[in-house]
Parts: structure tokens; C-alpha cells; sequence
């Protein structure tokens, strides 16, 4: 909360405004001052009042995305909230998991975690569970401790939690998880925005109050009027209004079951024009199903079923927990009363699946036999085979091959996943390394499907239709995607493999990503690769991924955008987290990211371009008139309600045409729009001293014409925004969201009556005469049908 | 009769935005013309260009207008001719909007 406040007050305009207010009360009396400290006041609580409760929605949001840890409590294996895990629970960990306490490791296999969030440290460090001899070790001495936050990328282990949260290590030091992030296209168009308004608000600023001082006016007035004309330039509670916007956003984003973790990610969610994925789970249905298990000579091998359990990671409680394939074997084994097959074996070890070796082993005993069992990618476990087993005998493997890849190869093309199962008798040993895992004789195979999903193609099409294309990066084989593919009728361009990409060239690798829809066995450092070169090319990226090898990927994209369900480590460096792993899903939360973004902008314009025609001609009218065309805390108070007006933006409607497609952000346009919409507001300014001055003899009465440009120049300002909101004819064929109707009307009626109350006396209006309104409504409507008019020029020139 | 110099000032001023206006949608113009191709620049007929700039036309028209109602100092004048030109307006409006406006 206290940060929240804090930030209101790091706002450059609050230093501008809280030297206004000190000029002001020091040579033009303190009324002008309590205006000026009073607006300060409201700013502050506005800003506050917004941005904390657009805080209290993104952390509401954040509680659904939990870090899970499994952990053994009374001899039972448990998923839980890592928030719940107490000092002396036993908890397991593997590969892809961040440690979610400080532990002392009693258990480990090639257990190996990446320390850098935490010593700095870039290599991955070994971690044991042997005592060591070091007193008062270092952190990085300790290499029998896990630390909280450290991620696991090599092997898996258990740990006796020693402490949590802000009692960690990690927690005492405050060490943030992450790195920082790469700055959003979003963030990059906000900071050149910036940079545009300082230039302008300086120069503007420092050239009235040169003219003024030059033509005579008095130094102070001049300098007042100068640093309210900047304080008037700048939209103060823009900082407010977008994050309200991307708040407000994220919280309708979780009502399709799109959980925003970081809020500036959003805008380039609903500009993202490549969206990188895997298959599984958003072109398949992710449920992974063993369809079948045989031999290598196609007999159903009894011996399959009870090593493809034994060899296997899953943690089987009431719900069965771990790996989509072991899960899909128990599952496979219960439905067929298989489990009690493994009753007979007793687990010696374990050498942990990773992504080098793509496979992973056991050791068991039955009777006095100790056996090493390995599963894994085909490929992986024939590397690692020397026979096979065929009509119960062995023979070199060399012999079958052939038949077997033609055969996986078909199985392949079908779309099917494929697991291969090995086997050797081993001697006892006190532990087993990868070492082990050679001369084994291949058993069999199992079969595994995912079947396409019945709306994947409509997804496909939708983002398609949306300007977002879609390319497959798997690790799986190039049949496999394009079985995929083909069933769901989506279109390949080309496919590349991961071997080709090693041959290319940067240039080469640029020109690929653009016409290729299927990158197959793939690495993880060339899933970087490709979203690198994607991005070179101008795209904003998107890429989804759930598993610990997709953390990097994630991380670089644009956008980085995971599922509820992936491991820890891809969760944390997701900026999105889907609660169902569904393109259509996707589809819903890039609509809402353009509405978003078009809000946003409809701020930006508006205020920029009214703002500085209203400035203008203030400028302007301040060298020819005796007196200052409207007083400093006038100003400031048609700015302060002039933001009201636009609280409701985040809500308004948005053309079904500006979501269609994925926008950029576009400083060139934002200066032309300012430009090209910025003096119609001055011209009515103008006319309004013309009206006044001539028609209704102001001159000689600067409250009259004060309050006069005052209400006209508050009219055009907000009323323009249902004209420019929109391309299409407004009201009639586009709507404006309800609130902001009600909200701008009513700030329209305060504006009007403000003259005639209290208020209006305390801040130097007077009463206009009846005339004026009837003359104002005319002016008004002329000048919202010119505007109008300019923007049918406008759009048909200048693309956006 | 309006103060002289005063007038002057005012009329210099509405003048000085409406010609930096004009300046601006030539501007726009011209840089959307030189990212269009050769065959469409060749196009665009003198009829086109006047139709583009109907707006400019209105505005300009306008400028005259109120210059000259402000100068002889009559509401109901000014009144009149925004009405009149308000028509104007949405009768372009209409036949310049295409079918997904």
C-alpha cells in the first residue's frame, strides 16, 4: 500500500504542480494555492484509490496460479500448496521444479540445480546429500542444502524442509526470483511517449513564458501561467488510467481463464501477430492415452506392463500425479487390473529422466535378480540397446531395425507417441549411473496417443482470422506434427527439423521462421533461436510452453504465456498463465488485450491532441490579451476534471474492426494525430474569444471571458471523445460503453453549472449570459461534425 | 466596432490555425501519396483531390464566416450560419462513410 502511495508522488507533474502551488501562494495570494494544493490532494487520492485496487485485482489473480510441492507426510505421498509446507516435511523434488522451501537434502540422483537467481552463480551445481566439514560455510558451500527459489534442472531428490517464506535464505537477503524482464513493445511506446510530451511541454512552457515576459506581462503571472500551461499539457493520471485499464482487463481476462501475472504483458498479448506452440494440449486434447503396448515381433510381451510401471515417475495416491505418459500407464493398468503386476518387484534405484539423455532407468529386484529397466524415446533407448528380444530370444538389434523403424516410422505417420522399453540384468550395486544404461536388449514398445482436439481447427482459424499465426515447435518427429496438422486441415507451409536448423546461418534462420509452420525435434536453444529471429523480423511473439525446457523460450517471447498445469519454472516465467490449455482460450484473452490496448490509445490521442490545442491557443491568446485568457488554478482544476471524465474509458466499447487485427504501437501516428486534431480544438478556442471579445465585450471583464473559454473549451475537450473513439459515425454506429456516456455527461453538467455555484466564485468564474449557451451548443455541435469530418480525411490517409 | 487592434490579433490567430491545418492534412497527404505506388498515384484525379479535401474546404469557408459574423458583431448571424454549415457537414458525413462506418 505504502509503495502504491509512494508512487503517486514520484510523478514529475506532482513537482511541477507542488511549485505552482508555492509561486502561487507566495506572490498571488493563497486561494490560488489551496486550489492548486486541493487538486494536488485529489490527484493523489484518484491515483491512489485506482492503482491499489488494480493492485488488490492482479494479486486476487495471482493466488490462482500456485507453486505446487509434493511432499510425504505420515508415509503418504501429497500435492500441496508450497505456501502450506512447514519445517520437517519431506518433500521430493525433480527436474523443472523450483525448491519451494530451504531443505537439507537427505535424498539425491544427479540431483544438479541452477543457483543463479540466487549466488549468481551461471552453472548448474551438483547437490548431495553427504554431510560436509566446512564451518560456517558459505551459501555456495553448501552443497548438501537446497535453496528456496533454485531451480532443479538435472536429476531429482528429497530434502527435509528446514525453513520458509521470509525465514529462507532466500527470503532474508529479499532477493527477487526473477531477472527483470525484456521491456514490452507496450513499455517502449509508453517511454517515447513520454519523451515526446516532455518536448513539447518544455518547449511550449518555455516559450510562453519567454513571449509573455517580453510582451510585458508580470514575471510571476507569466510564470504561473507557463508551468499551469505544462502541468496542463501533460495527462497526469494517464499512469492511473492504464493500469485501471490493464487491471480491469486482466480481471475479465480471468473470467475466460486467462490469469495475468505480469499486467504490461497485456498489450502485447492482443498485439502478438505469431503465436510459437506445442501440440500437445491446444492442437491435441493434452490427455495422453496408452491405445497399446507390444513386442517387438507385435505379441502382447506380459513382461511390458510391469516394468513400463516400475520404471516410472508418477506419484500414485487417490489421484495419480507426475508425467502425462506414466500417468497414462498406470491409468492404462488400473483400467486393466494390471497394477498388482509389480507386486512381485522391489525398486533398488533410480536414474532420473533428462532432456540429454531423453530416457530414464531403474534398478529392481525380483527374487535375487536385480534388473535395470529403461523407458524412453525410442531413438534414445535403441542408442542404448544391443539386442533384441523377438519370439522370447535374443538377438542383435542390428538384425530387426530396419523392420523397427519402419514400423515406428508408420506409427508415426498415425499420430502416435512412441516409448520404447529396455532392459539388463545388472549386478548389485550401492547405487547406478547413466553409466549403466548400455547393452540393453529392446522388450517393446508402447503405444501412446493424444487425440486431436474436435475445436482445434476452429481455434486455428479464429487466430488466423484474428492475424495471429500459429507455428508448431515440438520436440516431437516431423510426422508426427504433420499427422497432427493434416487431421485438423491446418495448413503447412514447410517444415524444418532441428537438425537443419543447426546448418543454418542467422540470415538463413530469419528467412526460415517466416514461411515454416512445423519446427520438429527441436532443443530448447533453438526454440530461443527461433522466436530471436522472429522478433528480428519485426513480429511480437508469443510463445506457449509448459514444460522446464520451454522456461528460456517463454522468457523471451513477447509474450510468454503457460497453462496451470506446466511445471513451476515455466509458470514463473510465464507473463500469462492459462487455467485451460486451449487455443480457443487464447483466442478470448487476445480479444480482450486489443480492447485493451485501444482504450489505452483512445487516451493517449485524445488527451494529447485536445491538450495541446487547448494549450495553444492559451498560448497564443495569452500575447494578444491584456489580461491571462484563464487563471493558473483554472487550469488545473478543467485538467483534474477533465480526467475524471475519462475513468471510465477502461470500460468503453471497441469497434468490432480495431480488434480484428493486431495493432503496433506507433509514435509516428500518435505525433500525427496530435497535429492534425490538435488546432480544431484551438480554432474553437479562438472563435470563443472572437465570440466573447466581440459579441459579448469581454474584454473589459476577464471573468466573463475566463469562464466563457473556460466552459467552451471543457465542452469540446471531453465531448470530442465520442467522436474520436471511434471511425464509424458515433452513437449511431458505435456505441459507447455506458459508463463513460454517464460519467463524461455528468462531468459536462458540473462543468456547466460550475460557474453558477460557490465553488465556481472561490476559483474567479461569473455567470455567462443566457446567449452564450445558445451560441456554445451551435458552436459545439459545428465543431464535433468538423472533427468529425477531419477524421474521414484523417483514417483515409493515415493507417493505424 | 470591435477594438482595431485587438480584432487584428484575434483575426491573425483563427487565421494562423486554420492555415497551419490546411498545411498539416497537405502534409499528411502528400506523405500518404509518396507510400502509395506509381500506377495509383496516377490515379488520383483533380476531382478526387477537391473531394479529399471537402473538409478543408468547409473549414476554410468557416474561417470566412465567423470572421466576417464576429466582425459585424451579430449572434444571430453566427447562429444561422452554424446551422447552415452543420448541414453541410452531415450531408458529407453521410456520403463520404463507407458501408463498415
Amino acid at each position: 500500500m505504502a509503495q502504491v502511495l509512494f508512487r503517486q508522488f514520484k510523478n514529475p507533474i506532482f513537482a511541477i504542480l507542488i511549485a505552482c502551488a508555492f509561486v502561487a501562494g507566495f506572490f498571488s495570494g493563497l486561494n490560488q494555492a489551496i486550489v492548486i494544493l486541493s487538486m494536488i490532494a485529489l490527484s493523489v487520492v484518484l491515483g491512489f484509490y485506482n492503482e491499489y485496487k488494480a493492485e488488490k485485482i492482479v494479486e486476487n489473480l495471482r493466488q490462482n496460479v500456485s507453486i505446487k510441492a509434493v511432499v510425504t507426510r505420515n508415509g503418504k505421498s501429497l500435492q500441496i500448496d508450497s505456501k502450506l509446507l512447514v519445517p520437517g516435511d519431506l518433500v521430493s523434488v525433480y527436474v523443472g521444479d523450483i525448491a519451494p522451501a530451504d531443505m537439507r537434502i537427505v535424498k539425491s540422483k544427479d540431483l544438479q540445480t541452477d543457483e543463479a537467481t540466487f549466488t549468481g552463480e551461471s552453472f548448474p551445481v551438483e547437490k548431495v546429500s553427504d554431510k560436509i566439514d566446512v564451518e560456517q560455510p558459505m551459501p555456495q558451500q553448501l552443497t548438501n542444502y537446497l535453496f528456496m527459489g533454485t531451480v532443479v534442472v538435472h536429476g531429482g531428490g528429497q530434502g527435509v524442509v528446514i525453513s520458509t517464506g521470509r525465514q529462507t535464505e532466500l527470503g532474508s537477503i529479499s532477493r527477487s526470483l526473477a531477472r527483470p524482464h525484456p521491456e514490452t513493445e507496450f513499455q517502449k511506446g509508453i517511454r517515447k511517449y513520454g519523451t515526446m510530451l516532455i518536448t513539447l511541454t518544455l518547449a511550449l512552457s518555455i516559450g510562453i513564458f519567454s513571449l509573455n515576459a517580453a510582451i510585458g506581462h508580470p514575471l510571476i503571472d507569466s510564470l504561473l501561467f507557463s508551468l499551469a500551461v505544462a502541468v496542463g499539457l501533460v495527462p497526469e493520471l494517464m499512469p492511473a488510467i492504464v493500469t485501471v485499464s490493464l487491471a480491469q482487463g486482466a480481471s475479465r481476462m480471468a473470467k475466460v481463464k486467462v490469469v495475468v501475472k505480469r499486467l504490461v504483458s497485456i498489450e502485447d498479448f492482443g498485439n502478438m501477430d505469431v503465436l510459437c506452440t506445442d501440440k500437445t494440449g491446444t492442437l491435441t486434447e493434452g490427455k495422453i492415452v496408452l491405445k497399446d503396448y507390444f513386442s517387438v515381433d507385435e505379441e502382447k510381451e506380459p513382461r511390458i506392463m510391469p516394468y513400463s510401471l516400475l520404471c516410472n515417475n508418477a506419484v500414485v495416491e487417490e489421484k495419480i500425479v507426475g508425467n502425462p505418459m506414466d500417468i497414462a500407464v498406470w491409468d492404462y493398468a488400473r483400467e486393466n487390473g494390471a497394477q498388482a503386476s509389480v507386486k512381485a518387484y522391489a525398486k533398488v534405484d533410480e536414474i532420473p529422466f533428462d532432456y540429454q539423455r531423453r530416457m530414464m532407468s531403474v534398478v529392481v529386484k525380483k527374487d535375487e535378480e536385480f534388473i535395470l529397466i529403461s523407458k524412453g524415446a525410442p531413438e534414445s533407448i535403441f542408442a542404448k540397446c544391443k539386442y533384441a528380444e523377438t519370439e522370447g530370444r535374443k538377438e542383435p538389434l542390428s538384425a530387426v531395425l530396419e523392420s523397427i523403424n519402419a514400423k515406428f516410422s508408420d506409427l508415426s505417420q498415425l499420430g502416435y507417441r512412441i516409448l520404447a522399453v529396455a532392459y539388463k540384468g545388472v549386478k548389485a550395486e550401492k547405487s547406478y549411473t547413466a553409466e549403466d544404461e548400455k547393452d540393453l536388449t529392446l522388450l517393446g514398445f508402447l503405444i501412446f496417443t493424444d487425440p486431436p482436439k474436435k475445436d482445434a481447427h476452429q481455434a486455428v482459424n479464429r487466430l488466423k482470422e484474428m492475424g495471429v499465426e500459429v507455428k508448431i515447435l515440438t520436440g516431437d518427429n516431423e510426422l508426427v506434427a504433420k499427422k497432427i496438422c493434416a487431421d485438423l486441415k491446418v495448413p503447412v507451409k514447410r517444415v524444418v527439423c532441428g537438425s537443419d536448423l543447426m546448418q543454418m546461418s542467422w540470415t538463413d534462420i530469419k528467412a526460415a521462421v517466416e514461411e515454416t509452420t512445423i519446427f520438429a525435434r527441436i532443443t530448447p536453444e533453438q526454440k530461443l533461436d527461433i522466436i530471436k529471429a522472429l522478433k528480428a523480423n519485426g513480429h511480437v511473439v508469443g510463445f506457449g510452453g509448459d514444460g522446464v525446457n520451454d522456461a528460456p523460450a517463454l522468457y523471451e517471447a513477447d509474450v510468454g504465456i503457460s497453462v496451470d498445469t506446466a511445471v513451476d519454472v515455466s509458470k514463473e516465467a510465464a507473463d500469462i498463465v492459462l487455467l485451460e490449455k486451449d487455443l480457443l482460450v487464447l483466442a478470448d484473452g487476445i480479444n480482450e488485450g486489443r480492447k485493451i490496448f485501444g482504450n489505452t490509445i483512445k487516451y493517449i490521442l485524445m488527451g494529447t491532441s485536445s491538450n495541446f490545442g487547448n494549450m495553444f491557443s492559451a498560448a497564443a491568446a495569452s500575447i494578444f490579451l491584456p489580461f491571462l485568457p484563464m487563471l493558473p488554478m483554472q487550469i488545473l482544476f478543467m485538467n483534474l476534471l477533465y480526467d475524471v471524465s475519462n475513468m471510465t474509458l477502461p470500460t468503453d466499447n471497441v469497434d468490432e474492426e480495431y480488434i480484428k487485427w493486431p495493432k503496433r504501437w506507433d509514435i509516428g501516428f500518435v505525433r500525427k494525430y496530435t497535429l492534425f486534431f490538435g488546432p480544431f480544438s484551438s480554432l474553437y478556442d479562438f472563435l470563443t474569444y472572437g465570440i466573447m471579445l466581440f459579441i459579448f465585450g469581454a474584454a473589459a471583464n476577464p471573468a466573463l471571458f475566463q469562464t466563457g473559454w473556460f466552459v467552451e473549451s471543457f465542452w469540446t475537450e471531453v465531448l470530442v471523445i465520442f467522436v474520436i473513439r471511434t471511425r464509424r459515425i458515433p452513437f449511431l454506429t458505435s456505441r459507447p460503453g455506458k459508463w463513460l456516456i454517464l460519467l463524461t455527461l455528468s462531468c459536462v453538467a458540473f462543468g456547466t453549472i460550475l460557474p453558477f455555484t460557490a465553488l465556481g466564485g472561490f476559483l474567479g468564474f461569473t455567470a455567462l449570459p443566457p446567449e452564450y449557451w445558445a451560441l456554445l451548443v451551435l458552436m459545439v455541435a459545428t465543431y464535433l461534425f468538423l472533427v468529425d469530418a477531419g477524421k474521414v480525411f484523417f483514417y483515409k490517409i493515415c493507417k493505424f | 466596432m470591435p477594438d482595431l487592434d485587438l480584432f487584428g490579433w484575434w483575426a491573425v490567430s483563427i487565421s494562423g490555425g486554420s492555415i497551419f491545418l490546411t498545411l498539416v492534412s497537405i502534409y499528411l497527404y502528400a506523405g500518404s501519396r509518396k507510400k502509395c505506388n506509381k500506377g495509383e498515384q496516377e490515379a488520383v484525379s483533380i476531382g478526387t483531390i477537391v473531394k479529399n479535401f471537402m473538409f478543408v474546404w468547409v473549414l476554410l469557408s468557416l474561417l470566412v464566416f465567423y470572421i466576417v459574423s464576429i466582425q459585424i458583431g451579430s449572434a444571430a448571424i453566427f447562429a444561422a450560419g452554424n446551422i447552415v454549415v452543420e448541414v453541410i457537414l452531415v450531408i458529407y458525413l453521410i456520403r463520404n462513410r463507407t458501408k463498415s462506418e
